[in-house]
């Protein structure tokens, strides 16, 4: 594909990273936890800050193959007014939730950019932390949110095979790959302050999406050198569609690549959602990852009404309760952190000085 | 002969502390061995983020935590402001939350290495101190932006040892010892520290404190090693109490080189 830029293609940008990820590498998985490990707990110490997602609307108009909400599912489609929004951040509050990450799918009619505004209005008004996964925004959109208390975005790139991309978004405004491969940086422009991006693991060959979402990263940073960076490590799960991925992404593999990132980007959030077991989010706790979800629901809403027949965007894998995971965290003496954000820190980060 | 310019007490503005240890309050495995290695530690003065506060957790609160420890002074801080403006409301919401005049000015814009912008602190600093906080900007080893802060009216100024969460120890030693030789006010040190050896150092060379927290959140046992830290203070401050030996470059010949002088022949 023509035009690809530069920080994406050139194997420079993860060329240190690149021999702890290849097929065959000749560094041990133990030996890449060990220095995982020592870095995470200098620079994070024993602690995991904790969010969760609450997705406002699971309308969407894309045709994204590997999603659970794509316009083609036979799914009951609905938006959560904003009683109903109200309602359920107070219902995730009461569980303890300071920190939330609002979704949406692709831009519709009904959940519109106004939309989404107000919501993330009403969320600022009642956690520390918001955060959005929508539909893609323009610079004065992003600067918008921003004024209004939304303090990151998530945005992934779903994969860096451009050959894939296309394949894989069928119809809709998420089809065109370099204007994806942009989002993240106009909301850094806006002000933005924390940046989530990420591949959804599967869909491509799982080395070379590594080494680009690693370069993408590290773009950001030398970019925009106020930017908090953070990356997900979703694998695909079992969706309503029965989409079947074309690579396998073991659990070794996903360790491998989180350790990698751990040691290529030290001071980096890594996040693992409840798209994981438990088994394998206790293991990474304390490993590499310093951010998680909890108790999550991909349910539109799902908190303070309990989930019905309707599909969720994916199977939630760690299903446990905060109480029981905050648990299993104290159990490895890590402390689970709610609350790591002050409302007095929101605001575009353009704005300097205090005159 | 004891030196009598080294004040037994650390004094900070109009504050005395009989602990030299200034500790930090993140980072640990949990609440409790938080306050353990605090009450090991003697410090009479702890560090603690505003953005920690949670007065709707209050099993995860860690100003309703630090309250319970009987004469301790919280020093709130501002880790999360990017901004002058951000640190100066953070700096004015921990006042009204804890009551306490100590604010720890700390701006970094960068949330990667997280390193303070002299810029923004600067501005921030400038501003909390007119209101009447006692400042304690935390700032890379800057001997110029040190005295600008001192004439801004801050209480103390606390330049980093080396990057936080590094354990690099003291890498800006001796930008430092400028900062002592120039300063009118405490000089504390703050980040960097890895072990109880380089805090002693520190109060060797002639910090008035140091501050420290991953160093103790992260060891294997944080109450034995606060116990560690604060030995390594104590034994530091008292080295330079009792004077310590002066350095010399090179061996002293035993037949001097300067013999020849006064004589007639």
């Amino acid at each position: 594909m023509n035009g690809l830029p530069d920080w994406l293609t050139n194997e420079k940008g993860s060329d240190d990273i690149a021999p702890l990820l290849i097929n065959g590498s000749s560094f041990p998985l133990e030996f890449l936890a060990a220095e995982a490990r020592a870095i995470t707990l200098r620079r994070f110490g024993r602690t995991m800050s904790l969010y969760a997602p609450l997705y406002l609307s699971n309308v969407c108009s894309s045709g994204c193959a590997y999603c659970g909400y794509a316009s083609d599912r036979k799914t009951i489609r609905r938006h959560l007014d904003f009683t109903e929004v109200e309602r359920e951040l107070s219902g995730m509050k009461a569980m303890g939730i300071s920190d939330v990450l609002l979704l949406t799918g692709e831009r519709t009619a009904e959940v519109n950019f106004d939309y989404l505004r107000r919501c993330v209005d009403i969320a600022a008004a009642m956690m520390p932390r918001v955060s959005v996964e929508a539909f893609p925004m323009s610079v004065n959109e992003y600067a918008a949110l921003a004024d209004c208390g939304c303090t990151g975005i998530t945005i992934y790139q779903e994969t860096y095979d451009p050959e894939q991309y296309r394949i894989l978004h069928r119809w809709g405004a998420k089809q065109n790959f370099l204007d994806r491969l942009e989002i993240p940086e106009r909301a850094l422009q806006a002000g933005i302050k924390t940046i989530g991006i990420g591949a959804l693991l599967g869909l491509s060959d799982p080395v070379e999406e590594a080494l680009k979402l690693l370069r993408h990263v590290r773009h950001l940073g030398k970019t925009y050198w106020k930017a908090g960076l953070s990356v997900s490590f979703p694998r695909i799960r079992p969706q309503t569609g029965g989409f079947q991925p074309a690579f396998h992404v073991t659990d070794h593999f996903l360790a491998r690549m989180i350790f990698a990132f751990r040691i290529g980007m030290p001071d980096v959030e890594l996040v693992l959602s409840t798209r994981e077991s438990p088994a394998l989010r206790d293991g990474m706790a304390g490993l590499a990852i310093t951010r998680m979800s909890i108790a999550s629901r991909t349910t539109v809403g799902g908190y303070v009404e309990p989930e019905n027949s309707q599909q969720g965007q994916f199977e939630v894998y760690d299903d446990r309760s905060a109480e029981e995971f905050c648990s299993a965290l104290q159990a490895k003496n890590i402390e689970p952190v709610f609350k790591n954000w002050e409302p007095v820190y929101n605001g575009p980060s353009t704005e300097n000085n205090i005159s | 002969m004891v030196n009598k310019y080294v004040m037994n007490e650390l004094q900070i503005g109009t504050y005395r502390f009989s602990s030299r240890l200034i500790l930090g309050t993140g980072k640990f495995g949990n609440v409790q061995s938080m306050l353990d290695a605090i009450r090991a530690s003697g410090t009479e003065l702890v560090t603690v983020a505003i953005r920690r506060f949670n007065r709707e957790q209050i099993e995860h609160d860690l100003f309703a935590a630090l309250s319970t420890i009987d004469g301790l002074t919280l020093m709130p801080n501002t880790s999360g402001a990017s901004n002058a403006r951000e640190a100066v409301r953070a700096a004015h919401i921990s006042r009204e939350l804890s009551g306490s005049p100590f604010i720890k000015v700390e701006i970094h814009p960068n949330p990667q290495h997280l390193m303070p912008d002299p810029i923004e602190t600067y501005e921030a600093s400038r501003i909390l101190a007119s209101e009447g906080f006692l400042v304690m900007p935390y700032i890379s080893a800057d001997p110029v932006l040190a005295k600008r802060l001192e004439d801004a009216g801050c209480a103390s100024v606390m330049p980093l040892g080396s990057a936080i969460g590094s354990g690099q120890g003291l890498t800006t030693a001796e930008m430092i010892k400028l900062i002592i030789r120039e300063s009118s006010i405490p000089v504390i040190v703050d980040a960097g520290l890895r072990s109880p050896s380089e805090a002693c150092a520190a109060i060797e060379m002639g910090c008035e404190a140091v501050l420290v927290n991953s160093a103790i959140a992260v060891a294997e046992n944080p109450e034995e090693m606060a116990t560690a830290f604060a030995g390594a203070v104590k034994a530091g401050y008292k080295a330079r109490k009792a004077g310590i030996m002066p350095r010399s470059g090179s061996a002293v010949a035993t037949s001097p080189l300067t013999s020849f002088l006064g004589k007639a022949t």
